[in-house]
């Protein structure tokens, strides 16, 4: 599904290099924990799949089924079904959070050779996440993630993932910034895509997330590659080790 | 740092007379005859034994001011100032005309002069306040007295590592190839009405030039006193730092209790070749003028830092409470790509004295950026007017701002005014202006004073916080004297 | 004085001697000059107010940008001619923007017949040409050398509609002004007054095609205790006109003014607000919108003087230039010592999308009463990346996403007009400046 070979990546404009030599590949409907102590490039990781700019790449290749996507931006990736969950949702004014997501939705369909969805269609998709997601329908009114506190954002993040019909979900430390209650409603929302044909890339930098959405392997990403996989036994030792001495022995 | 009650207890100390410095140097003087001309010029050129081509120089800046107007677009109201009425140039009687060379030599009456003042001119010691013995607290002083630099302290020590630190007088005699690459190539000739006149009549000031990788090992600082009546003081100073040099600047400045109103129009150039960095630091205390606004200085300044290499920085600081009329824009031209300027300001206004200060931010380099933040405070009858420009040119792609004004407003009678002049010609710019005006809030004060304060030592411990932002950024021997200050000049402006 | 007399008796060549005895003549100020000799010529009967007026551009000549106020607007340099007078006297109205809406049209300078209202529906409309010149005389002014439009205005002006909303009226139909300018020049002028607890809203279109034109237009609104007024101003000239707008308003006690200016596309702007808030707990709420391309020049110059107690007032400006525009914002909130209890706030946004286009800023605060909050903001960006890659990263391509957001930018404003069906009318000029320039 997701292959990244050798992929080395600066910051555009500066010498810094951030990922030096990464090699990842997730297959269908895998769920692939990556974990990593702060500056490791975990962010970085996210923004590079979803097409950010500002990154420069300049060694490897991200192939998305087979296909490299790196000439695409990041609205074509998406049309192709990689959705990131943003660590920092955008705050936007002036953009309903209903009518963006509309938009999107639609924009994504017609991408991808489907008719656009009908309003009461719509809307009958919209309930049924926002209700699964114990949400306000009165917050889809407000402007896209303004006022939101930290869990309603996240919320909304995953209330667009299982709107938008993603095949490869990128979801960048969603569980910072939610209590334990609003992280089992948000990890039952990502279960809930798991019956479908869809993979995970769960960056996170806490095990506790990983007690609802089971990971099928864990990566071990410290200056920009992954230098140590495993099962999720891999995500318990690090609870108990931390990182120093899996560092130490791949250093 | 225990600034509050520091400040609190200054303000208690004071009396009715809040200007510590009003007092007058009886010192015999030698001085230019009345008013200007081109006779007057050629009179300060040779007396300073200058050469040929400084006084062409300053001929010319004559010629071109004889016909310029007044710039009258400030906030500033004052009377016409008759330029013919000052005395251009005015200086201790001294037997050798190029000075003392120790400080052995100075006039004893001088010395207790700036002791009064607090300012330290025996090496050993630094600015009063802070009596730190240590490497970091040491301060080289250039003293200016009048129309004349009477000495430079710390001068051999600063040869060692290759730093030049004189009057400029001295260095258009000694190193004539920096002063004529420089000079000028800031504030041009004739930038402006003020500075056009200084260009044509400085008398004196200071130079320094901090050669390339070069540190330098203590903070430099000049003092700048007005005692003759009827003087205007013209100083010209000059800072370059080389590749990679860094500095730290100070400049204070004081002036007796007089009636009639004294002129001090100075020009500073600052010039940061690549990866260089100037800080320059006022504490600007001239003679105030009055209860009823009579006397005090009128202060019109020209300063200017030119971030001329990539990746410099010049950052200015100000603190002002003195003169009866401010007319200041400490500016920065950063040219250099990834250059950086800054400025931080206190204005503080009380009787009836006029600011209108502010700065100018001009973006000419890629990845430029710069930082504006100002305090106003204002009291009594007074004004007090930020204006700031920021302009991005069409070449300066990436280029960053943020500007932060604050007003406070204490008392019924005054005005706080902020005039921003917002530029930009590059899509990829990002400004950012943000100004608020406010009295100090009741809750706040209510709160401080439930505490056990008396309203005005309540208010000085509000004010602290108001400014604390940019006290802050001053070298730490200027920080607490800054703070006194601003306690002082606010004294009697509740009621 | 001495000039009075010789315009009783204009001759061009006594006029450029007498007159501007420092500087050249712009071509522009030579044909105003020309034009208002050429009125009495005309058979025009010309008011002293006129004169008078005529006088002051006569001493000061076109603004440059060495005076404070015209900084970013030189027209000695900018204005380069003229548009003639046409003779075409005649011309027709458009069609209102909401169906029911109480028409007053000027066109090419000339009012056209009066409404058909009844007059009992609590409001009287007059065209200025109807009035003796003793009471077109004591139409409000404020001359003075920076108030180039007054000038020009009182000089030129001699048609209008005057419009009286009476007392204790709410009017429910929208009075909608139409000044229609296809090419040529005309001067004309809007006093309107809102009687004591009278509730109205009015639209003022400004319209006309790309030929030459050059106008000037005044509206001045008196609002007494208590009136509240919605007053919308939406703007579509063509690319080869030149506007000079003044919009003067002078509230008292606890009288509620909102402004929305909307301007789109156009030549050269100059677009004054100024706003006397007298009596107390007066309000001023100002919301513009600026979309700028081509080689437009838009320049908004608003003073707010709080003059009375708990006086509030709001201003947000939001603008978006692109192409080799230019947008220029002047904004001063003036505070009087009275004053105290005061609340301003002015902000003003500027999204820069083009390398050669340019936004200048000037927001001012003055200050002389203590017990005051006021603050301005300013901001000049282009489009934040990080939202843009937000919208992309759920599948909307760039383009799209750019507009999504140049739109989220402005709507804000429009939507808190709280009238849909006004709503709906700016968001649609919202999305044809959209569709044709992003």
């Amino acid at each position: 599904m997701l292959e990244i070979k050798n992929l080395h990546t600066k910051i555009a404009g500066t010498g810094m290099e951030i990922l030096r030599g990464l090699n990842l590949t997730i297959q269908n409907t895998e769920i692939a924990a990556v974990m990593g102590p702060n500056g490791s490039g975990k962010s970085t990781l996210s923004h590079v799949i979803a097409g950010r700019k500002g990154y420069e790449i300049t060694a490897g290749d991200i192939l998305y089924n087979g296909q490299s996507i790196l000439a695409m931006d990041a609205a074509e990736r998406a049309a192709l079904g990689i959705f990131l969950a943003f660590q920092y949702p955008m705050e936007i004014s002036g953009i309903a959070t209903m009518e963006f997501l509309k938009v999107a939705i639609n924009l994504q369909r017609r991408a991808r050779g489907k008719s656009e969805l009908q309003v009461p269609e719509f809307i009958r998709r919209v309930k049924e996440a926002v209700e699964k997601l114990e949400m306000d329908m009165s917050m889809l009114r407000r402007p896209l993630n303004v006022g939101f506190s930290g869990g309603e954002k996240k919320r909304t993040e995953i209330l667009q993932m299982m709107m938008l019909e993603p095949h490869c979900c990128i979801l960048d430390e969603t569980d910072s910034g939610l209590d334990i209650d609003a992280l089992k409603i948000v990890a039952d929302g990502i279960n809930t895509l798991r019956t479908v044909d869809c993979s995970f890339l769960v960056i996170t930098h806490y095990q506790r997330l990983l007690d609802y959405i089971i990971p099928d392997t864990v990566h071990v990403l410290y200056k920009g590659k992954i230098i140590k996989s495993g099962d999720r036994s891999l995500a318990f030792y690090l609870e108990n080790n931390g990182y120093s001495d899996i560092i130490s022995k791949a250093v | 740092m225990p600034v509050a009650p520091e400040t609190i207890r200054q303000v208690r100390e004071i009396d009715v007379d809040q200007y510590r410095y009003g007092f007058e140097t009886k010192i015999e003087t030698e001085k230019a005859p009345k008013g200007l001309s081109e006779d007057i010029v050629r009179y300060i050129s040779r007396f300073k034994e200058e050469p040929e081509w400084m006084l062409q120089w300053r001929l010319k800046a004559y010629r071109r001011w004889l016909n310029m107007n007044e710039p009258r677009w400030a906030r500033l109201r004052y009377p016409k100032i008759s330029f013919q009425d000052y005395y251009y140039y005015a200086a201790p009687k001294n037997k050798d005309q190029k000075g003392p060379k120790s400080l052995a030599e100075v006039d004893s009456v001088l010395l207790e002069t700036y002791e009064k003042l607090g300012i330290p001119l025996r090496e050993q010691e630094i600015l009063a306040g802070v009596h730190q013995q240590n490497e970091q607290g040491r301060v080289a002083v250039d003293a200016v007295f009048d129309s004349v630099s009477i000495i430079t302290t710390f001068k051999e020590e600063l040869a060692r590592s290759n730093v030049i630190f004189c009057s400029i007088s001295e260095a258009i005699r000694e190193h004539p190839g920096l002063v004529k690459e420089y000079i000028g190539s800031v504030v041009p000739m004739t930038d402006n009405f003020y500075s056009t006149l200084n260009s044509a009549v400085f008398t004196d000031g200071s130079f320094v030039y901090i050669p390339k990788g070069v540190r330098c090992p203590m903070e430099l600082s000049t003092y700048f006193r007005i005692n003759e009546r009827n003087t205007g003081q013209f100083e010209r100073t000059l800072i370059i730092a080389d590749e990679g040099a860094y500095v730290s600047y100070l400049e204070g400045c004081t002036a007796p209790q007089r009636d009639e109103n004294q002129l001090h129009a100075a020009v500073v150039e600052l010039v940061a070749l690549k990866n260089a960095e100037i800080k320059y630091s006022t504490v600007q205390n001239w003679y105030p003028g009055d209860k009823e606004g009579k006397g005090g200085i009128y202060n019109f300044v020209t300063k200017r830092g030119d971030c001329r290499g990539e990746n410099s920085r010049i950052s200015w600081t100000q603190v002002e409470t003195g003169s009866a009329i401010t007319w200041k824009y400490p500016s920065c031209l950063l040219r250099g790509d990834y250059s950086c300027g800054e400025f931080y300001s206190i204005a503080v206004s009380n009787g009836y004295q006029q600011i209108d200060s502010g700065t100018k931010m001009i973006h000419l380099g890629k990845k430029t950026s710069s930082r504006i933040i100002s305090k106003g405070i204002s009291s009594g009858f007074s004004s007090n007017t930020y204006r700031g420009q920021v302009t991005v040119h069409r070449n300066a792609a990436n280029a960053r701002n943020f500007t932060r004004c604050d007003s406070l407003l204490i008392g019924h009678d005054c005005g706080a005014h902020t005039i921003p002049y917002v530029e930009a010609k590059n899509c990829t710019a990002q400004l950012e202006h943000e100004a608020t005006t406010s009295r100090i809030s009741e809750d706040q004060l209510f709160y401080v004073m439930q505490r056990g304060l008396p309203e005005e030592e309540a208010i000085a411990l509000i004010v602290n916080g108001f400014v604390k932002e940019v006290i802050q950024k001053l070298p730490m021997e200027f920080a607490v004297e800054a703070q006194k200050l601003i306690g002082i000049s606010l004294e009697g402006s509740i009621g | 004085m001495a000039i009075l007399i010789l315009l009783a008796k204009p001759s061009e060549e006594v006029l450029r001697v007498s007159v501007f005895k420092k500087k050249s003549l712009t071509q522009a100020e030579t044909e105003i000059i020309e034009n208002f000799s050429a009125l009495e010529k005309r058979g025009r009967q010309i008011i002293a107010a006129s004169k008078v007026a005529m006088a002051f551009f006569l001493k000061h000549g076109l603004p440059s940008r060495k005076m404070e106020d015209w900084h970013y607007t030189d027209l000695r340099t900018q204005l380069n001619r003229v548009a003639p007078y046409s003779s075409e006297a005649d011309g027709r109205s458009v069609a209102p923007l909401i169906p029911d809406n109480i028409v007053l049209s000027t066109v090419n300078g000339k009012a056209l017949s009066a409404p058909l209202v009844s007059p009992l529906c609590g409001a009287s409309f007059t065209p200025l040409d109807t009035l003796t010149p003793d009471r077109k005389a004591t139409l409000p002014q404020r001359l003075s050398a920076e108030n180039m439009i007054a000038q020009l205005n009182t000089a030129f002006f001699h048609d209008g509609w005057k419009v009286d909303v009476f007392e204790d009226v709410s009017l429910d139909k929208i009075i909608e002004i139409q000044n229609i300018q296809n090419g040529a020049q005309s001067h004309v002028c809007f006093p309107v007054s809102a009687e004591k607890n009278s509730n109205v809203t009015v639209i003022e279109r400004q319209i006309g095609d790309d030929q030459d034109s050059f106008l000037s237009s005044v509206s001045h609104l008196d609002l007494a205790e208590d009136a509240r007024v919605l007053w919308i101003i939406i703007r579509r000239r063509g690319i080869s006109s030149t506007e000079l707008n003044q919009f003067n308003a002078r509230l008292n006690k606890n009288a509620c003014l909102k402004l929305y200016v909307m301007n789109i596309g156009l030549g050269l702007l100059r677009q004054e607000i100024n706003i006397d808030l007298n009596g107390n707990h007066a309000d001023f709420q100002l919301r513009s919108i600026n979309l700028l391309s081509g080689k437009s020049h838009i320049d908004t110059t608003m003073t707010v003087r709080h003059l009375a107690r708990a006086t509030t007032s709001k201003e947000i400006m939001r603008n978006v230039v692109t192409d080799s525009a230019c947008g220029v914002f002047q904004g001063a909130i003036r505070v009087a010592r009275v004053a105290q209890k005061v609340n301003a706030q002015m902000v003003c946004n500027s999204l820069i999308l083009s390398e050669n286009a340019e936004f200048d800023a000037k927001p001012e605060l003055e200050i002389f009463a203590d017990d005051v909050t006021c603050g301005h903001g300013a901001t000049v960006t282009s489009i934040d990346y990080d939202h843009l890659f937000y919208l992309m990263a759920r599948g909307i391509p760039e383009s799209q996403a750019r507009s999504m957001l140049i739109k989220a930018f402005v709507s804000e404003l429009v939507e808190e007009l709280n009238r849909k069906e006004i709503e709906d009318l700016l968001q649609m000029n919202v999305e044809q400046w959209l569709q044709m320039h992003i």
